[in-house]
């Protein structure tokens, strides 16, 4: 194997978000070290100015179709590539947006947490580009990095310090696991990049060094079994960077995924199609039952977020071009979904000082339109038409049926039924209750504009989703010929009349 | 494929929207007598609009009327596709009608205008979306987006005790059986793809591929498990009492009123799965619980001692009136069994709201505490047993012809079923004019207020209008059955003429297995 690590200036040119953000990043500390009394949100609106020019300049690439791959094919760009980087720099212009009045409320502000959040961005869209193991591990822990510092940011409270632990040991742990899953792989096959390991004959080795990488990546999806940092991290970290952990980490380590059973594993797609029907099932179910439990709103989302999860997984398990499609599809619609729904609670509990589902008693009284917009979300994340979520859940289980996989099927549709009972909970409470208290609630302009933008997108998903299907078939191009893969013909959907 | 006539322009639309429009125009109002002033106005230019749309309705047509297309999602082949044919023109009005009558009767619902009435407007948006949507997916939308209108209206106004549970359990109990529907939908949308290698969830397009007799009996069940639950056909219904008694008088009313879920049948099962619709096993399983449900909801009926209670075992037995017209498979048995959905939005819903009247009198509808209503309220009284009689099929009224022709058709398909129909009509007999008796008659009962006010005039407006559309039907019924007859008339060719489809089908499947033996039938 030898490494070729010139450069030329094409090739920096598909490096050129990454290379502005982080530029951009240092002179956004720059200014935060160098003007003391710079207001925090200069910063945030300064931060999220680069964010969104990176996110102007992909969505260019996307248009010029600009693709090709650097640093001896660890680095990519691709359709899926592309989309994973607009996805997470979508997601974290929200959540600049949703910071800015939550961190008010810090005793003592320090710019750095505008620079920690662009900085686990930048990582995220690194691994978005990741084709190789090595770079998976690299970017990986590049974007736990700032995540880690970002869980525990709030020093003075007890919880987000037990949460900052909790996630650090266990990411530390799974880290090591990727990395020794890693060395399995490499010991057995010789290579690191996902294209050569294609077609390599199967071994204990490569299974065991796979089931390692598998449950790493599954840590940061919050997949059961490696979910039980979610609920007390999601819990105890300052609700922006939850809503942050709880959609830009899940997008990126979906498209390492992707890529990494698509290409590399392409040959054993009947062992792992049942991983993940096996994995969808449990998170599905698992996730569901026990947000009926909850007390807690951030609980509840991060229960739901795990069988939402498992619903994504449903389109691994399809293991199709269309499953592909479907999970991209889906993603969106939960970037606009949760994020809205968490940049609700950040604006209930910045007032009300409480993230108890009690206390959202009577919310349409306080605040009609913070209940609107929960109930628009809640919906969509239950699946009802015609919001986003319908479509995403609709598309999906279309993949499914088309590979007969009945029994996720029916476990899925089950898991719809359960997930509106607890979802019904939260709506009845908003609307329903009398308020303990009913002064009205008021929202600031940057968190209504996350909101706002948040509704738009559910709205626009489920009303108008054809442009957004397409421009997801078309990110997935590279998977067309997933569905000539071994163990995969194209069947009549019933034994019957052949 | 079923021919199409194209509108010169979009009334469906405008039909479908109006209601949601004013929803969101009342948003901004203050004034809650403004409120209801443009709630009324806006579901009456609805109902106004609606009646254009029977008078322009040409009768006589099995064709697809006043269509509109618009691609939606192309990559699943899903498209804003609207019409009417004589099997939805009907519940149209109907459901307009209901409509109004249910926003003039809420005129004292107190607090919480603007949202109940928004509610129930979103809520005849959906309902209408119901029943002008060819498109699958748009069907679904709507079918499932009624649930949360229905929700609120529930769990906000409803005046049992148990709203809440009342509420969560209709929405519960209605999605875990529409999510198999979509299952169903979807498989339907595969197999097209297999063989046109195209989605669609179009209807007119499904009708066009045949679907393998073994899947048309896996999809009819799946989509069964959608409408048994919305309709509900037994022992499908256990949510039915819970809504309709613990739920405001509006929502029972639209409710019992609105035939959705066997609908659906027509609509869907019956075009798209003639094979599987009249095989052997389905029509005796669903003719077996038609049955069942109009004798046990009769006999339930009979123990209830309160009206709403009663009401709506009544309601569940009616519908295995309709169903048992349906699964008749012959043309006066869907001709029935389609008049008596329309006459149970009449007689049912008028039921309800009388019960919703004696409700606002006496704070309940026991009938141990009522008893010698009629001295006290004569014109209510009078138009209980009005409705009551249509309710069980007094010649003159419109519940005769429909349940005439489902008897006539049960007859036909076999003498047993029409035997146990008709002995379902005699029970319905005794468990309302037993009711009707004891609360009407007799001493004063003992909570029964010494200065009970009758109907007054916003109520008898709305008894009126009923007992004009009862008589209206009775009496001459047959324009209407011009406007359904001829699609009737399709979807019965076609529940016959799906055997020979099918014949063809294996015939080819055959010669396939033949000519290449070893392969199965791939595309």
């Amino acid at each position: 194997m030898t490494f070729n690590l010139t450069l030329s200036g094409a090739d920096l040119l598909l490096l050129a978000p990454e290379i502005f953000l982080t530029v951009w990043l240092c002179v956004v500390l720059a200014v935060d070290c160098a003007r003391q009394q710079i207001k925090h949100e200069t910063l945030a609106y300064l931060s999220m100015g680069g964010v969104v020019a990176a996110l102007i300049m992909l969505i260019g690439f996307d248009y010029a179709d600009v693709h090709g791959a650097l640093l001896n094919d660890t680095f990519v760009l691709d359709g899926v590539a592309i989309f994973f980087k607009i996805f997470i720099l979508l997601a974290t212009a929200l959540v600049l947006l949703i910071s800015i009045e939550y961190v008010r409320s810090f005793r003592f502000f320090r710019g750095e947490y505008y620079f920690l959040v662009v900085m686990s961005a930048l990582g995220m869209m690194f691994m978005a580009s990741a084709q190789d193991l090595l770079s998976v591990f690299v970017t990986l822990e590049f974007s736990t990095f700032g995540f880690y510092v970002l869980v525990a940011y709030l020093r003075e409270d007890r919880k987000s310090n037990e949460a900052g632990l909790k996630f650090f040991i266990l990411g530390v742990f799974a880290a090591g696991l990727l990395a020794y899953g890693i060395s399995l792989v490499y010991g057995e096959t010789g290579t690191l990049v996902f294209s050569e390991m294609t077609g390599m004959p199967g071994s204990y080795g490569l299974a065991i060094g796979f089931i390692m990488i598998f449950a790493a990546l599954g840590f940061k999806l919050g997949a059961v079994p490696f979910h039980s940092w979610i609920p007390d991290t999601y819990q105890g970290a300052p609700t922006p960077v939850t809503a942050f952990l709880s959609i830009a980490p899940k997008g990126a380590a979906m498209a390492i995924l992707i890529r990494m059973f698509y290409v590399a594993l392409a040959t054993f797609k009947p062992m792992w199609v049942l991983l993940f029907v096996v994995a969808s099932i449990v998170s599905m179910t698992y996730g569901n039952i026990v947000a009926i439990a909850q007390k807690n709103i951030k609980r509840l989302l991060a229960y739901s977020g795990i069988a939402q999860i498992g619903n994504v997984m449903i389109g691994l398990a399809a293991g199709t071009k269309r499953g592909t499609d479907a999970i991209l599809f889906y993603l969106l619609t939960y970037l606009f979904a949760n994020l809205g729904a968490f940049a609700v609670v950040v604006g209930v509990s910045r007032r009300i000082h409480s993230d108890e589902i009690e206390d959202y008693n009577g919310l349409n009284r306080r605040s009609p339109f913070l209940a609107a917009a929960m109930l628009l979300f809640l919906l969509s994340l239950a699946g009802v038409p015609p919001l986003a979520g319908f479509i995403g859940k609709l598309y999906i289980f279309v993949a499914a049926i088309q590979q007969e996989l009945y029994t996720l099927l029916i476990v899925g549709l089950v898991n719809i039924v359960i997930s509106m009972y607890y979802y019904l909970i939260v709506v009845k409470k908003m609307y329903i209750n009398e308020p303990a208290d009913p002064t009205p609630l008021t929202v600031s302009t940057p968190l209504k504009t996350a909101i706002v933008i948040s509704i738009a997108g559910t709205l626009l998903l489920g009303l108008y989703p054809g442009p957004f299907i397409n421009w997801a078939v078309d990110a997935g191009l590279m998977f067309s010929n997933a569905a000539t893969m071994a163990g995969d013909v194209s069947v009549p959907i019933a034994p019957a009349g052949g | 494929m079923l021919e199409e006539l194209h509108a010169g322009f979009p009334l469906l639309s405008i039909l479908l929207f109006l209601p949601l429009v004013g929803a969101a125009a009342l948003w901004p109002m203050k004034d809650a007598a403004l409120m209801k002033r443009c709630a009324l106005g806006v579901a009456c230019l609805e109902l106004a609009l609606s009646v254009v749309l029977a008078l322009w309705f040409v009768p006589g047509s099995a064709a697809m009327q006043f269509s509109e297309q618009l691609s939606w999602i192309p990559a699943l082949g899903i498209s804003y596709h609207l019409a009417v044919d004589g099997i939805s023109i009907l519940f149209v009005p109907l459901s307009a009608f209901i409509t109004v009558l249910v926003v003039v009767s809420s005129w004292n619902i107190g607090e919480g205008v603007k949202p109940y009435m928004m509610s129930l407007l979103a809520l005849e948006t959906t309902i209408m979306g119901i029943f002008v949507s060819i498109d699958l997916i748009l069907f679904f939308v709507f079918w499932e987006l009624m649930l949360v209108p229905g929700y609120f209206l529930i769990k906000l106004w409803g005046v049992g005790e148990r709203r809440d549970d009342a509420a969560l359990k209709y929405v519960l109990y209605t999605l875990l059986g529409s999510v198999f529907m979509l299952v169903g939908f979807a498989l339907l949308s595969l197999h097209h793809h297999d063989v046109t290698q195209a989605y669609s969830f179009d209807l007119l397009e499904l009708m066009a591929v045949p679907v393998p007799v073994g899947d048309q009996l896996l999809i009819f069940w799946l989509i069964f498990m959608g409408l048994a639950f919305k309709a509900p056909v037994f022992p499908f219904h256990s949510w039915l009492p819970d809504a309709l008694v613990q739920g405001p008088i509006g929502m029972s009313v639209i409710l019992a009123g609105v035939k959705l879920g066997t609908y659906g049948f027509l609509r869907l099962s019956f075009p798209l799965l003639p094979d599987a619709s009249t095989h052997d096993a389905v029509v005796m399983i669903m003719t077996g619980l038609a049955l069942a449900a109009i004798l046990w909801g009769a006999l339930v009926a009979l123990m209830q001692s309160d009206f709403r209670r009663l009401l709506v075992f009544s309601s569940i037995s009616h519908l295995g009136f309709v169903v048992l017209g349906l699964f008749a498979m012959n043309f006066q048995g869907l001709q029935g069994g389609l008049l008596h959905m329309i006459n149970l939005g009449v007689t049912a819903a008028g039921l309800f709201f009388l019960a919703g009247f004696l409700h606002d009198r006496l704070g309940h509808t026991l009938v141990e505490q009522c008893g010698g209503l009629a001295a006290k309220a004569p014109a209510l009284a009078t138009f209980l047993l009005i409705i009551g009689m249509a309710s069980i099929g007094l010649p003159g009224t419109n519940g005769f012809v429909g349940e005439f022709l489902i008897l006539l058709g049960a007859f036909q398909a076999h003498w047993f079923y029409g035997v146990v129909g008709v002995s379902g009509v005699i029970f319905a007999a005794a468990y309302f004019l037993w009711y009707y008796e004891r609360a009407m008659f007799g001493p004063l009962g003992g909570t029964v207020p010494r200065m009970l006010q009758d109907l007054h005039w916003r109520e008898s407006g709305i008894a009126v209008a009923l007992c004009v559309v009862i008589f209206w039907i009775g009496l001459y019924p047959s324009p209407l059955l011009r406007m359904m007859n001829a699609s009737v008339q399709e979807v019965a060719d076609r529940l016959s003429r799906g055997t020979v489809a099918r014949m063809a089908h294996d015939r080819m499947a055959l010669s396939d297995a033949a000519d290449r033996a070893p392969a199965g039938r791939g595309d």
